[in-house]
């Protein structure tokens, strides 16, 4: 009884705070690409992600041969260009990364990537990528804005730079974290007995602000005006949001290699069945034509 | 006697092949009226065929191991050949189960067709049902997601709401203090051996029980009432060759909504394959969200909709339950939605309407208005049958035709 409270209650609490975390900065769609820019993003995002990626983060369920073949890398330039050990052509694409050793340096061990975009969706990623911003409070250095305190440092940095909040952005999470602020005395205020017409005027005033505020922040992300690069990197803005857009491409591929032969397949599938419906319809209609 | 006929009367003499075909096929004589509602029950057995198949063919490869069986569906989506079509089918087959057979219910419900002499025919499905529900769970445990591990130990944990032997008894299902490897092997067993067996029998057991009282129809009459001199239904046709071939256009129907999910949405997003379910199985990390897969979200409601959690569980398990009566909760003197009382469709509307929304709310997370339209759909819903004796005397019903029509 007592775990079925338990976890009764967890599903509750869980499912609130998930409904709280709903504002993600940057808040991006992935730009959609037509069949053929997209192998080739692919093939660009495969070699961001063995450049960068692979050393902590294993794609342990795929082949460098599958990956081989369907990207359209032959398969002497993929040895050459992005296997840096000695693993052999059909081997999966491991690292030599020891765990425990990982979680000690970053809190938790890097996870294996192979489906990754299928857990979190590729815009999820898309944006992810594109969020550390300076924050002297972490062992790092950085933050990310789509995902709070999150373990991995920036490992971009020497592509995209630094980036930090604008003045702007900063602000408006001053007068958020206010407001906010204001709302929890109120409500204490409310609960103790005081004043109710005043504790209800203020909540009425920092509820506003602080959808004004979001509003702003979302507005501003939207413009690109979110972020301020504090330190060029190798890459500008838009350099840098076309590489991680392949890379994410690049992880949407490895989350499943057949989608784009399932796709292919499909059409053929729907329209065999299409022509056997209409070739049982006219059947099911010879067969029935005395029945009345 | 060509050497075919003799060959089949050599089978004959010995076997009832004939028989059989005769009874069950050829000379079985359906109702020459059924529409749309009618493709369901064959298409249900269509997707246990295909349930049976495909799954055959996955454990070939599936490791049913807490190390590897997470790795082995990966295994199975990337290097076996044509595995993803295979897991595919299977994981939407699962799902198209679900939504053909609540068609076929609700079917049964309009037309009446578990009203006497056909109530064992619904006692059999009502337990094919439950064992499905039971399939299906079992099932989901077994790719070893993080969402399969969670949704399991919450379903697992209601069992802890029976009173003393609870923590006993929820202990003996997982058979290890926490969901573990042993779970999985355990339900494994009983996915692909004991339950497919006990769903099996019970079909078997429903066509051998309608085909003993005959099919119903959309008027709710009896076609075996007017016969021929032959002692042929006059409203009867065969059921082979007319309903195989019409059945058949209803499988393309169907195969073409199935092959569009297969192939260009086989996550249906994240309604058939939930987002979590692609990290592994992790005791230390709860996802952000846990809910059943779409098909128990109603169940899953009514539970959550009662304050009290052991109450709770008897609302969910009562849900179920209730239906096993409908054969006797159903006084009206007409069988077919076509012939009963307007307020018939006005309770059935709002009952459909109501287990669409305890669906829906089964998959959000709670809120103090969410619970409250969930508990006054849950109010309704046990309304529907245990006021059905009742209810269902309302008004006047339309006369019924001698024959069936069109």
């Amino acid at each position: 009884m007592k775990k079925l409270l338990i976890t009764i209650s967890a599903l509750m609490s869980f499912s609130l705070s998930a409904a709280e975390a709903g504002l993600t900065f940057p808040d991006d769609d992935l730009p959609v690409l037509s069949d053929d820019k997209l192998i080739v993003s692919q093939q660009r995002g495969m070699q961001v992600y063995m450049n960068n990626c692979m050393g902590c983060h294993a794609l342990s369920f795929q082949r460098y041969k599958r990956t081989s073949t369907d990207l359209k890398i032959p398969e002497n330039v993929m040895m050459e260009n992005m296997v840096f050990g000695d693993e052999k052509i059909g081997e999966l694409m491991t690292n030599n990364m020891i765990k425990e050793a990982a979680a000690n340096w970053f809190g938790a061990a890097p996870p294996d990537l192979s489906l990754i975009s299928r857990s979190r969706g590729t815009k999820w990623l898309y944006n992810y990528m594109r969020g550390f911003y300076i924050d002297d409070t972490r062992t790092y250095g950085v933050n990310n804005a789509v995902f709070k305190d999150v373990g991995m440092p920036h490992v971009l940095e020497s592509m995209q730079g630094l980036q930090d909040k604008s003045e702007k952005v900063k602000g408006l999470e001053n007068d958020i974290a206010y407001a906010q602020a204001d709302l929890a005395a109120a409500n204490k205020l409310l609960e103790e007995g005081g004043n109710a017409a005043e504790a209800k005027k203020t909540i009425k005033a920092a509820a506003k602000t602080i959808e004004d505020a979001e509003a702003e922040l979302i507005k501003l992300s939207a413009a690109g005006e979110y972020f301020v690069i504090v330190k060029e990197g190798q890459l500008n803005p838009q350099e840098f949001d076309t590489a991680m857009a392949d890379l994410v491409n690049f992880l949407d591929y490895i989350g499943e290699p057949i989608k784009r032969e399932r796709k292919r397949l499909g059409v053929w599938v729907l329209l065999f069945i299409l022509g056997f419906g209409i070739l049982a319809y006219y059947m099911k209609k010879e067969y029935w034509k005395d029945i009345h | 006697m060509t050497k075919m006929a003799q060959l089949m009367q050599w089978v004959d003499d010995r076997f009832p092949a004939t028989k059989v075909w005769n009874e069950h096929l050829a000379e079985y004589y359906a109702p020459k009226n059924f529409n749309f509602w009618y493709f369901f029950g064959s298409l249900a057995l269509l997707v246990l065929v295909n349930q049976i198949l495909t799954g055959i063919w996955l454990t070939m490869n599936y490791t049913p191991t807490g190390e590897g069986a997470y790795a082995s569906v990966e295994f199975i989506m990337r290097d076996v050949e044509w595995g993803w079509l295979l897991r595919y089918m299977h994981s939407t087959g699962a799902s198209a189960f679900f939504a053909v057979v609540y068609l076929h219910m609700f079917r049964g419900l309009i037309y009446g067709s578990f009203r006497k002499p056909r109530e064992l025919v619904w006692l059999f499905g009502m337990i094919i049902f439950v064992l499905l529900m039971a399939e299906a769970f079992m099932g989901y445990l077994l790719p070893w997601g993080n969402m399969s591990y969670w949704g399991a130990q919450v379903i697992i944990n209601l069992f802890s709401a029976i009173p003393v032997y609870g923590a006993d008894i929820v202990e003996w299902i997982r058979g290890d203090f926490l969901i573990s490897g042993a779970t999985l092997t355990r339900f494994f067993a009983l996915h692909v051996v004991a339950l497919p067996m006990a769903l099996l029998l019970m079909v078997f057991l429903h066509i051998v029980a309608l085909h003993k009282v005959g099919s119903n129809n959309p008027d709710g009459i009896e076609i075996k009432k007017y016969k021929d001199e032959n002692g042929i239904p006059l409203d009867g046709i065969p059921f082979h060759p007319y309903y195989t071939v019409k059945d058949i256009v209803g499988v393309a129907g169907f195969l073409f909504i199935f092959c569009l999910i297969i192939f260009f949405a086989p996550e249906m997003g994240g309604f058939f394959l939930e987002p979590p379910n692609f990290t592994p199985a992790d005791p230390l990390k709860t996802p952000a969200h846990i809910a059943p897969v779409w098909y128990f979200t109603p169940y899953y409601s009514i539970l959550r909709a009662v304050p009290d959690q052991q109450l709770g569980v008897v609302a969910m398990a009562a849900s179920l339950i209730v239906m096993f009566f409908l054969p006797w909760l159903d006084r009206a003197k007409v069988k077919s939605v076509r012939y009963k009382h307007w307020s018939f469709k006005l309770w059935v509307g709002l009952f459909v309407i109501c287990f669409i929304i305890l669906g829906y709310l089964g998959m959000k997370g709670p809120t103090p208005m969410r619970t409250l339209v969930a508990q006054i759909c849950t109010v309704y819903y046990f309304a529907f049958f245990f006021l059905m004796p009742w209810w269902s005397t309302w008004g006047e019903t339309k006369p019924v035709p001698e024959r069936v029509t069109h």
